[in-house]
């Protein structure tokens, strides 16, 4: 039997399919806003969830890497014990940055910290302006390389060269770990929650579709009579649904962004965050969470559908 | 153009609805096919549209043999075959133009052929000047000519009506079957089920007796006995 396959007719009726799926979404009007609002939900938490998740991450880099280990070398170290140091730090792939400050540029420092404690100054003066050690400052390459730098300083074979040394200020690397602990803690529960808001939006937009099919039974029967192929009746139940994932997704872009907008401007002057509020405000990644967002959507309303006409729209039997 | 070949249609074990029936329509013929209700004329519409599929025997129409059609291949028959039936089926919330176009638009035809295609369909059943009302503002006659002109806007060779006149009164049925008789005169195929007995003296057209699912008689200017 012949089958009209031409290109022309096949974008004609595309078309008609998107129109009449579109036309159904207003005709189950109320359906369609229960649908599209817990999409909407699942939606914007998992949107939030990369948000957050790149912010902390960011923030956490950013504190990380004005963290840093001060070894404080012995007076009387040599030139060979201090180059063999220096040579182990530089080399190992745990260390960021290394520098290296002298007596000299430690009492300089010193003096430059503390101008305004003019006792502390004076107490420098008394114990003579060479009694400040030298060291060396290492920025690890992440928060869970100092442990790694501290092992190679503890080595025996500096034990003569190396003073004491010092995992920055403690008080700072601790929030740095509890900020990562949250991360770990934020980020799960966010994905758990977009999942199981996932769910529900299947489930609610599975409903929808199956009350759609029911309500349009003779309808879908009248078309079959006429000679509509399984896939012009499938056409708008999937449009619909996929609009919703369209609709819900815009919408999500919409909400997070206007979270991200109305706090970026207070908290863009710290270090921390001004990185992750730029990338986010950059078009091409407005654009690119637009498009990954919204195809979220579509594939989450497409898949419901699919399942609920698998289900209940049975045209396999005619 | 329509053969049917010791048909029979089983539902279940034992409820033979139609009961090796051989009849062999031409082209252009109008056939009325006549029965008490439960003699098997649905059913045997129904076969021919294959919204029901024989338990055995032989159906062709046309070129097209039923054992070898595909169930994807069924739309593709069914845009072949015109219906009308009795309840008339129409999209409740499509206007007259636009039920006529339903059976353009789900072939792929394009609007500008549609603009041109249904106004002259809608002109022969006497629906010029209603293409903007709703099923629900239309008589009953109207819905029937909804129904028809649907059922011949594709041009099918063969126009298959289920007791198109059972839900009208007398006046607004001799109006379908004067539709009916135009669209027979360009060259198209009837069938038409009823039980209606002055429509069929009337006609004086082929007559096929149904009883029990069985062709009783088969007249070629018969009457209701």
């Amino acid at each position: 039997m012949r089958r009209d396959r031409s290109i022309k007719r096949w974008l004609i009726t595309v078309y008609r399919l998107s129109i009449t799926g579109i036309r159904n979404l207003f005709r189950n009007a109320w359906l369609s806003v229960a649908a599209m609002a817990v999409m909407f939900v699942a939606l914007s938490i998992l949107l939030f969830t990369v948000v957050l998740n790149v912010t902390t991450s960011n923030a956490i880099t950013e504190l990380s890497r004005n963290l840093k280990v001060s070894i404080y070398l012995e007076d009387d170290i040599t030139n060979e014990q201090r180059f063999e140091l220096e040579t182990a730090l530089a080399s190992s792939p745990y260390t960021a940055d290394l520098e290296f400050i002298s007596k000299d540029d430690a009492r300089a420092r010193f003096v430059e910290n503390f101008r305004d404690d003019e006792a502390l100054l004076e107490g420098l003066f008394l114990v003579g302006d060479d009694s400040l050690p030298a060291s060396y400052e290492v920025s690890a390459v992440s928060l869970d390389d100092f442990g790694n730098i501290e092992v190679i300083a503890l080595d025996e074979q500096f034990d003569e060269a190396i003073e004491s040394i010092t995992l920055g200020r403690t008080d700072a690397r601790a929030t740095i770990e509890r900020a990562a602990q949250a991360q770990a803690f934020i980020t799960s529960a966010s994905a758990l929650a977009a999942i199981i808001f996932t769910v529900i939006s299947v489930l609610i937009i599975f409903n929808t579709i199956r009350i759609a099919i029911f309500t349009r039974n003779e309808e879908i029967r009248n078309m079959k009579l006429v000679g509509a192929t399984p896939w012009y009746i499938r056409g708008p139940f999937l449009v619909e649904a996929s609009m919703y994932g369209v609709i819900s997704g815009v919408l999500a872009v919409v909400a997070v962004y206007s979270i991200i907008y109305s706090i970026g401007p207070n908290i863009i002057n710290q270090d921390e965050f001004r990185a992750t509020y730029e990338f986010f405000t950059q078009p091409t990644v407005i654009i690119l969470a637009l498009i990954a967002t919204v195809t979220s959507g579509i594939v989450v309303g497409a898949f419901s559908s699919m399942l609920a006409m698998r289900k209940y729209l049975r045209l396999k039997h005619w | 153009m329509i053969l049917l070949d010791r048909v029979s249609k089983v539902y279940g074990k034992e409820v033979a609805a139609l009961d090796r029936i051989s009849l062999h329509v031409e082209q252009d013929e109008f056939v009325i096919i006549i029965g008490s209700s439960g003699a098997g004329k649905s059913t045997l519409l129904k076969l021919l549209t294959r919204e029901e599929k024989q338990s055995s025997g032989k159906i062709v129409i046309g070129n097209i043999d039923y054992d070898k059609l595909k169930d994807k291949e069924i739309p593709y028959l069914r845009r072949k075959i015109g219906v009308v039936f009795q309840d008339f089926k129409l999209l409740p919330n499509k206007n007259v133009f636009e039920n006529v176009a339903f059976a353009l638009e789900i072939v792929g035809h394009s609007n500008r052929e549609i603009k041109h295609t249904v106004p002259k369909v809608l002109n022969v059943v006497g629906l010029r000047g209603k293409e903007k009302r709703m099923p629900a503002e239309l008589s009953g006659g109207e819905r029937q000519r909804v129904s028809i002109a649907r059922a011949i806007v594709r041009q099918p060779k063969i126009l298959v009506a289920d007791e198109p006149t059972g839900n009208l009164d007398p006046r607004h049925a001799w109006d379908i079957i004067r539709i009916l008789e135009k669209i027979n005169r360009f060259g198209t195929t009837v069938l038409l089920t009823t039980h209606n007995q002055e429509i069929v003296n009337k006609l004086k057209r082929r007559v096929v007796t149904l009883q029990d699912g069985r062709i009783i008689s088969d007249k070629a200017h018969g009457e209701y006995t």
